[in-house]
């Protein structure tokens, strides 16, 4: 190979190399402006600025709330001039709920609304948990994905259909049965039809999360129970339940916590006791909630701020129970 | 250890069939639960489900009316071919009556078909003397009274407060009647219409307000935080506002909201309001709809877009958002539902009084309110109430429907 060949084919690429940049330029610019480019970047800094204004909103709607509710809510133990202020220790552990009297007392109606969810999930959990079983690991393919559209159709009823669904049924149902066992009832609204309705609506809720508790069992231990000569169920119940067990009971955490906040299906079969605490099944009650609810014509004054108050109440009785149940979810333990 | 004989094997066999049969009845319960609802909610309210219901008002209007003078004289008039078989025709005074039966189920006489010519066409309403209100009969007014005067100049009454059938006000009309001296009509009410627009208004609102806030936040929270601990907080601040009841709402928006509804002129709680309350409801929800949806846009996508030249904001607005639309339309389907099945934080943000003619900034009731509404009454009307309900499932049934379809297409590839 002569070196005038080798001129000669690196020439070739130059002009050919020359010839592509020609045509490139009509394609593409070759150096952006310094200006456009500030422009651009600094339209990308603007867009980054809104979107995290957005999200400092979102998760600061929290803090807003309760600031705002606790505001209110203790306006009417400090006074404003309006009315006399309310003892803070009589409202907390007062038993007797009448605005026509200046009573206004708590304490009860914290055992009943207790009592109520409590009772809902003792009803409903079992249902649930072997529900979720039966979707996850025992039912034929077929019928797992109707039951899973079962599960899915219950959790989008509206609760005001619920509640329609119970003044209508529940509260017949028990009133029938307190005729039958020597009790009366006001038209059926009692304790029991509240812990029916409420089983009923956090039925869902619960039995979803179950089952995405139980899925996510690592595999392994199940075949661990099988080879060991456990038979199908026997590993079911005592291998799948035990080590999904975590998932479980943030299932029953969120239940409750729907079961607390539950307001107008309640209220549609509650009843509204003044005084307690009702521990017969067959009697009125009346839970946070259904309060809030009643008496919705003031705007103003005394018993417009004591809503927040119970607001308040609520909202501490939520945040204590999930922390008792996290607490126990933990000592329990997570087999994993 | 021993080997299992076939005693202790049947043994665990039976034991296994309880087991798994207590599997059975619990799912059992919950099928039972759902259809005891859906039989008793369509049983109670499907003879109330028509097309009067969802255009009709709420609220029965009374109109006490007078012929005009010029036109209070018999004539004759010719019976339409079409009309019903039910529909007794007066061929002095132009107009057909019908009998029905009210939510109450007592009978009534209803007005059926009015001539344009007939002495029924030209009313005037007597409770605003002084403007002199025309007015005409419609189809669907109840005759509740109506005084006449007669051959011998005697005034004598009929309608339903004199509980006439259709057949005898016609006879009333065509044997006796001289001139028409008062007529007292009444339309039905007991319509939705004003909760159907309402809740329309509700979405629309709570849609407007939610979904640049969510979608911009979501993105925020995927495509520029950084894993540290103020992108958790931010995290953990949003996903603890779905466990917060929705009661608590409804005190949020009084609270704070309603000042800000005072800007746009609101004087009472109002649908602006609860379509703001409701709004930061869903904000949780379309958050993390648009998160799931961002997850699966693949990264070569972006890092394409990146190297092409095309700065970050560019390349979510055309790049990422667009394949992310899928997601975002479940989240906005899941939303409506929400809207629609929510009562408990709109009664106190929009009141409990069902408008007619709702407006942004007045008072009215969505769907679920208003059956709150008729339910919490001295004397509830179960039809009624099962009726809204029945919209309010297929509303319900469908969004979920479309909610699955939206899911299976996000599961493949769409771009």
């Amino acid at each position: 190979m002569t070196s005038n060949n080798g001129l000669d084919i690196s020439d070739c690429c130059l002009t050919f190399y020359k010839r592509i940049g020609e045509t490139m330029k009509n394609y593409v610019r070759m150096h952006t402006s310094t200006k456009k480019n500030a422009k651009k970047l600094q339209i990308d800094a603007r867009m980054r600025f809104i979107f995290m204004m957005a999200a400092l909103i979102s998760s600061s709607m929290l803090a807003i709330i309760v600031i705002f509710i606790s505001m209110k809510g203790v306006t009417p133990f400090i006074g404003t001039g309006e009315y006399e202020s309310l003892n803070l220790f009589d409202f907390l552990f007062g038993m007797t709920w009448r605005k026509d009297q200046g009573l206004y007392g708590v304490g009860f109606i914290i055992i009943n609304t207790l009592i109520a969810s409590f009772g809902a999930l003792l009803l409903s959990f079992p249902l649930s948990v072997l529900t979720a079983l039966f979707i996850a690991k025992i039912a034929p393919k077929r019928i797992a994905a109707m039951m899973t559209t079962v599960v899915e159709l219950l959790a989008s009823i509206p609760s005001v259909v619920y509640g329609v669904f119970a003044s209508g049924t529940i509260t017949l149902l028990v009133s029938n049965i307190a005729q039958r066992l020597g009790f009366v009832t006001t038209g059926g609204s009692s304790l029991l039809a509240v812990i029916l309705l409420l089983a009923i609506m956090i039925f869902p809720t619960i039995t979803s999360l179950s089952i995405t508790a139980i899925h996510s069992v690592d595999h392994e231990i199940e075949l661990g129970s099988l080879a060991l000569g456990a038979t199908k169920t026997q590993t079911n119940f005592k291998v799948v339940l035990t080590s999904a067990k975590s998932g479980i009971f943030a299932g029953a955490i969120l239940g409750i916590g729907r079961a607390f906040g539950e307001a107008t299906a309640v209220a549609m079969v509650a009843g509204n006791k003044m005084f307690g605490p009702t521990f017969n099944l067959f009697d009125t009650t009346r839970t946070l909630t259904t309060t809030m609810l009643s008496g919705l014509k003031e705007t103003s004054g005394l018993d417009y701020d004591i809503r927040f108050s119970v607001g308040l109440v609520l909202m501490a009785v939520i945040l204590l129970s999930n922390l008792l149940l996290n607490y126990i979810k933990k000592k329990v333990g997570n087999i994993k | 250890m021993k080997l299992l004989n076939t005693k202790t094997n049947r043994k665990r066999k039976y034991k296994d069939g309880f087991f798994n049969g207590i599997t059975y009845v619990s799912s059992g319960i919950s099928v039972f639960v759902l259809i005891a609802i859906f039989i008793f909610i369509f049983s109670k309210g499907f003879s109330s489900l028509g097309f009067d219901l969802l255009k009709g008002n709420y609220w029965a209007k009374n109109y006490l009316l007078s012929v005009e003078q010029a036109y209070n004289t018999p004539s004759h008039f010719e019976k339409p071919a079409d009309l019903s078989e039910d529909a007794v025709w007066s061929s002095k005074w132009g107009i057909a009556f019908v009998d029905g039966i009210d939510q109450n189920k007592e009978t009534l006489v209803l007005v059926e078909y009015v001539d344009n010519q007939s002495p029924f066409a030209y009313l005037k309403d007597e409770s605003v003397k002084d403007n002199n209100v025309s007015f005409t009969s419609e189809s669907g007014y109840q005759l509740e009274r109506i005084n006449i005067i007669d051959t011998s100049d005697v005034i004598k009454i009929g309608g339903n407060l004199m509980s006439q059938t259709a057949q005898e006000v016609v006879e009333m009309l065509d044997t006796q009647t001289k001139s028409i001296r008062e007529i007292y009509y009444k339309t039905p009410g007991g319509g939705i219409r004003g909760s159907i627009i309402a809740t329309l208004y509700l979405i629309i609102v709570a849609l407007f307000t939610a979904l640049p806030l969510g979608i911009c936040a979501a993105i925020y929270l995927h495509e520029y935080a950084k894993a540290n601990k103020m992108t958790h907080f931010i995290r953990s601040a949003i996903e603890m506002l779905t466990g917060v009841p929705s009661i608590i709402f409804g005190l949020m928006g009084v609270a704070v909201l309603f000042p800000i509804t005072q800007l746009f002129g609101a004087t009472t709680t109002n649908i602006l309001l609860g379509g703001f309350t409701l709004a930061v409801i869903l904000l949780p929800i379309i958050i993390r709809s648009t998160e799931e949806a961002l997850i699966v846009v693949p990264q070569a996508m972006r890092d394409a877009s990146l190297s092409l030249g095309a700065s970050q904001s560019q390349t979510i607005f055309k790049v990422v958002l667009p394949c992310a639309v899928p997601g975002i339309l479940t989240g906005v389907l899941l939303s409506i539902g929400r809207v629609i099945g929510e009562s408990a934080a709109l009664i106190y943000t929009m009141g409990t009084y069902v408008n007619d003619t709702p407006q942004l900034l007045s008072q009215g009731t969505s769907l679920a309110v208003h059956i709150y509404n008729i339910m919490s009454s001295e004397q509830p009307n179960f039809e009624l109430a099962s009726a809204i309900s029945i919209v309010i499932l297929v509303f319900v049934l469908v969004l979920n429907i479309g909610i699955k379809w939206f899911s299976r297409r996000l599961n493949k590839a769409w771009y």
